[in-house]
């Protein structure tokens, strides 16, 4: 289906094609009756025609006959033949020929001799068969072709009593006598005779037309029990015809009287009538063209200007649509503008929302982002600064004065920033930030005058009843700064205030070489299975000695890695972040495995010495990890230990104690590392079935400087022995610490002096020499 | 038998007085092609001889009356030189004419009982009509031999005293199919007793005569 681009085109053509075929089947029905009704007509005329036909033939030929038998019975004529008197003969002929107003008379001797009246030309030419078909016992009537031309004739033979001749009359079946019979008829047809010669069906009249269609025709006709009308077709049109069949004197050439009547001339008289009713048509359709488009352009030309109004609504313009009508289309447009003021109106309000910040009313972020590109187009973004401002201890103020007042103090310092400051551009980036966009020379007045719009910030608020003090910290960076991985300033700038709080400063200017990259970091850990299995990853073991047998004992496994493009990564950096990521446990078993090979490779040199692994806290809430663990550990030739590190929270602390319950009830020893700082407590050793307890090395590096922590791992020391713990201290790098400890009744020292963490191969020359006493420790 | 035997020479002996000779007779019979008897056909012979050569005389009278508007015979054999009579029994007058070549007269509007007589010295066929009467119609075959007759109504006839050898027939009838209406064919004469011929012949009706004026 065609789709109309206009409305108005598709009314006018469908109302156009509706009415057209109308019409067309209108025009259709009255032809068709027309023509049936005249094809009738002509049928029955032809059928008249062919019945006057007869009538005249008949009379012409009786008329003949007549005027032929009289001369033939003239005892004078008969005479005048007996006599051989051919002038009186043909005088005689002659004169009757005239009087019967026939074109041809002549005489047949009882030989077949001729004797002409006038030119005997083409009576010579009569064929045998004609003279014989005219010398008939009786008088004989019928067609006759005579010089290539169709005759009625008529013989009479003179009797005397027998035959002396025969007398021959002959009229020409000229167009003059076809048109005398034309004239009979009510309708204006043809008649022509037609006869028959080697080739076919002749008609003499229509020399060099096409002969076959007559041909077919007659003979289809004469196969006919009696002539009736048929279709005929002769190449000008259709039409219809009629074949009477004649009676012939030459029995050789018979022929037809054909009558033809071409339809076309039948519709004549309709044509005008025909071509009046289409001039109305096509006048009517004009007409109604022309009114339907005026109509539609009436009923569309409101639609139109809605849909342009429409368009330039979706465009963001302002529009109203003059409403002009009180119908369907004018109420439209009412509502069409109601609609137009009612999404301007949702406009403003969403874009306001947007903008802004719900509790205060302050910009927001988004509000913020454009203000600095509206700063940085004035000011260069060189010279364009964001400070964020965090108000400290949020929670704790925001407890301590409620929600909604701690809204209103937010409020109330963007009041005093726009108050003060009317250049800076204030918003409100989450519950305790704030944030100005401002110009600044460079970055150290940037700092500077951030720093001071927080002192004026911070002196005391009246809200309501009540005097708030604030504190405030400022983090500041440039526009034109980049970072990796930062490309907001904003970003950025917050994270000074972050970076400033971590160094308990009040205000910073964003340190790209202190933050790092974060995200670089974080791909590490999608490169850690594959670094295992390439070797990249190495254990490291550092020895721990035994105070009071003088020998190592044990040793502690530590991972290395090397990073083929970055080097040499710090364990605190990657293992923090596998706690954080989830990689920690694969990277736990696979240090939990290794372990225990290389435990099995210090056995083969005949060194039994416990192993120590450091767990996460983290993997503690790890049911699977515990049944891979202690899969692991019962292939183990040796004693493993798990230093539980406390640097991560213990989230399921149920959980965790059942699981280091398993671990214990396995045979596996358990030890409570880095004790005395971080999260670790009393509770842990109330809680924890431990082995062991590692004091951590803060403590024993001032052991010999500080009188209160060599008290504290002292009585860390008694209190482990007295819960039945065996301790291990960390950080031993002198002989006076190894001594004191030594002396306290440390069980296990762990440190520089006596090894640093060393690869395996290492580990094995330094246990060799070790075992040969080259090593004394105090 | 000897009752034959003693006519025997007699009629032997009249044949002879009339021929001089020995002869024979023929005996014709003429039918349509469809089988049905064909009257008034005209035998003519020819002996190769020429056979009696004096004056012919048939023993019909030479006759042609007019009765109820009908010529009286339809055909009349008259030896060369024989003169007709015309006698009109009828209560009209008629108008006798002839334009056959062989003879052409007329014998002008006569009446009843009023007798004409033509002479025909000329053989040949002479075609008779009525000019008041159309319809009438009829034929004098003028012979030149004295072997003629004609077929009665059984289509039969028969010639005697034909003198032996061989002879020329000629059949000739009115409206038969043939060239001058006539058929020729050679026979030969037997010395004692009779031949037989028998023909079959097409013969038109009189056309148009009767009907249409």
């Amino acid at each position: 289906m065609f789709r109309f681009r206009r409305l108005r085109t598709k009314l006018t053509v469908l109302y156009a094609s509706l009415f057209a075929t109308v019409l067309l089947v209108m025009a259709g029905v009255v032809y068709s009756a027309i023509a049936s009704n005249v094809e009738h007509v002509v049928q029955g005329e032809l059928a008249a025609s062919g019945t006057v036909f007869d009538r005249v033939w008949a009379l012409r030929t009786t008329q003949l006959e007549n005027g032929a038998g009289l001369l033939s019975r003239d005892f004078g004529f008969r005479s005048a033949i007996a006599t051989h008197d051919a002038a009186t003969v043909q005088s005689a002929l002659d004169n009757l020929k005239t009087r019967l107003g026939a074109d041809t008379a002549f005489l047949i001797g009882p030989d077949g001799a001729v004797t002409p009246v006038g030119d005997p030309g083409p009576i010579k030419r009569l064929s045998a068969a004609a003279l014989a078909g005219l010398q008939s016992d009786d008088a004989a009537a019928g067609v006759m072709m005579m010089d290539g031309a169709p005759y009625q004739a008529v013989s009479v033979p003179v009797l005397t009593p027998m035959p002396m001749g025969w007398v021959v009359f002959a009229s020409r079946l000229d167009r003059a006598q076809m048109q005398g019979l034309e004239r009979l008829s009510a309708i204006p047809l043809d008649a022509s005779i037609v006869y028959r010669t080697q080739t076919g069906w002749r008609d003499p009249a229509a020399a060099g037309r096409d002969n076959g269609r007559i041909t077919t025709f007659v003979d289809t006709a004469l196969k006919l029990a009696a002539p009736a009308p048929m279709p005929l077709d002769e190449g000008a049109g259709r039409g219809i015809g009629l074949a009477k069949p004649l009676q012939s004197l030459d029995q050789n050439a018979p022929a037809v009287l054909l009558l033809r009547y071409p339809l076309a001339r039948a519709m004549a008289p309709y044509q005008l009538m025909l071509g009046v009713m289409l001039v109305i048509s096509f006048g009517s359709i004009a007409l109604l063209l022309f009114g339907s488009w005026a109509l539609a352009r009436d009923v569309t030309r409101p639609i139109s200007a809605l849909e342009d109004a429409a368009q330039r609504l979706k465009d963001g313009e302002d529009v109203t649509v003059g409403v002009e009508t009180n119908d369907e289309i004018g109420r439209l447009a009412g509502r069409f503008n109601d609609m137009a003021a009612e999404i301007k109106a949702r406009e403003q309000k969403i874009t306001h929302l947007a903008l802004h910040d719900a509790d205060t009313d302050l910009p927001n972020r988004q509000s913020l982002e454009r203000e600095i590109v509206a700063v940085a187009r004035q000011a260069g973004e060189d010279h364009t600064f964001v400070a964020a401002l965090g108000v400290d201890r949020f929670s704790h103020v925001r407890g301590a004065i409620g929600h909604t007042l701690f809204a209103s103090l937010i409020r109330e310092l963007g009041a005093r920033i726009r108050q003060s400051e009317p250049e800076m551009r204030v918003a409100r980036l989450s519950s305790a930030t704030l944030a100005v966009a401002f110009r600044a020379a460079g970055p150290g007045d940037a700092l500077a005058r951030a720093e001071t719009v927080a002192k004026m910030l911070e002196s005391p608020l009246r809200l309501g009843e009540n005097t708030v003090d604030v504190s405030l910290t400022v983090g500041v960076s440039g526009c034109a700064e980049n970072a990796a991985g930062v490309t907001s300033v904003i970003d950025r700038a917050t994270i000074a205030v972050d970076q400033a709080r971590d160094s308990r400063r009040r205000s910073a200017a964003f340190d790209a070489v202190l933050y790092g990259d974060p995200a670089a970091n974080l791909s590490l850990m999608s490169e850690m299975r594959s670094s295992i299995e390439r070797g990249h990853m190495v254990l490291h073991h550092q020895p721990k000695f035994d105070l009071r047998q003088r020998t190592i004992v044990g040793a502690e496994a530590l991972v290395r890695w090397t990073h083929p493009t970055r080097g040499f990564l710090v364990p605190d950096l990657f293992i923090g972040m596998a706690e954080e990521t989830g990689h920690i446990r694969a990277l736990t078993e696979w240090v939990l495995s290794q372990a225990i090979a290389d435990q099995r490779a210090m056995a083969a040199i005949g060194k039994k010495l416990a192993v120590s692994v450091n767990i996460s806290g983290r993997l503690l809430s790890d049911p699977e990890f515990a049944e891979v663990a202690l899969a692991l550990v019962e292939g183990a030739d040796g004693e493993i230990c798990f230093e539980i590190t406390e640097t991560a929270v213990i989230e399921n602390p149920e959980l965790a104690l059942a699981i280091i319950d398993r671990f214990a009830r396995a045979g596996v020893k358990v030890s409570i590392d880095d004790y005395g700082t971080g999260l670790s407590s009393l509770a842990y050793l109330k809680q924890i079935k431990a082995n062991e307890l590692k004091i951590d090395k803060s403590f024993v590096f001032a052991l010999n400087e500080s009188q209160r922590d060599a008290l504290l791992v002292r009585s860390t020391i008694d209190l482990a022995h007295s819960l039945g713990l065996q301790v291990t201290a960390e950080g031993v790098e002198t002989e006076t610490a190894l001594a004191l400890l030594s002396g306290m009744g440390c069980d296990l020292a762990q440190g520089y002096l006596i090894a640093r963490p060393m690869p395996m191969n290492q580990l094995l020359n330094f246990l060799a020499d070790e075992a040969e006493g080259l090593k004394a420790y105090g | 038998m000897g009752r034959l035997a003693t006519l025997l020479p007699i009629i032997i002996g009249l044949g002879l007085c009339a021929s001089n000779a020995l002869a024979g007779d023929l005996a014709v019979q003429v039918k349509s092609t469809a089988g049905a008897p064909v009257a008034d056909a005209v035998v003519t012979v020819y002996p190769a001889s020429g056979g009696d050569t004096g004056p012919i005389h048939f023993d019909w009278p030479m006759r042609m009356s007019q009765q109820n508007i009908e010529f009286h015979p339809f055909v009349l054999i008259v030896p060369v030189g024989g003169s007709v009579s015309f006698p009109n029994l009828d209560n009209v007058r008629h108008h006798v004419y002839s334009f056959s070549p062989t003879h052409q007269f007329e014998l002008k509007l006569y009446g009843r009982d009023e007798t004409r007589s033509v002479k025909f010295d000329k053989a040949g066929t002479v075609a008779l009509g009525c000019n008041i009467h159309d319809k009438m119609a009829a034929f004098i075959k003028v012979v030149d031999t004295p072997y003629a007759a004609k077929t009665d109504a059984n289509g039969a006839l028969v010639i005697h005293g034909l003198p032996p050898g061989p002879a020329t027939l000629h059949l000739w009838r009115p409206y038969m199919k043939a060239p001058n209406n006539e058929l020729t064919k050679a026979i030969t004469a037997p010395a004692v007793g009779q031949i037989s011929e028998a023909f079959a012949v097409e013969v038109h009706p009189p056309a148009m005569m009767h009907s249409m004026y």
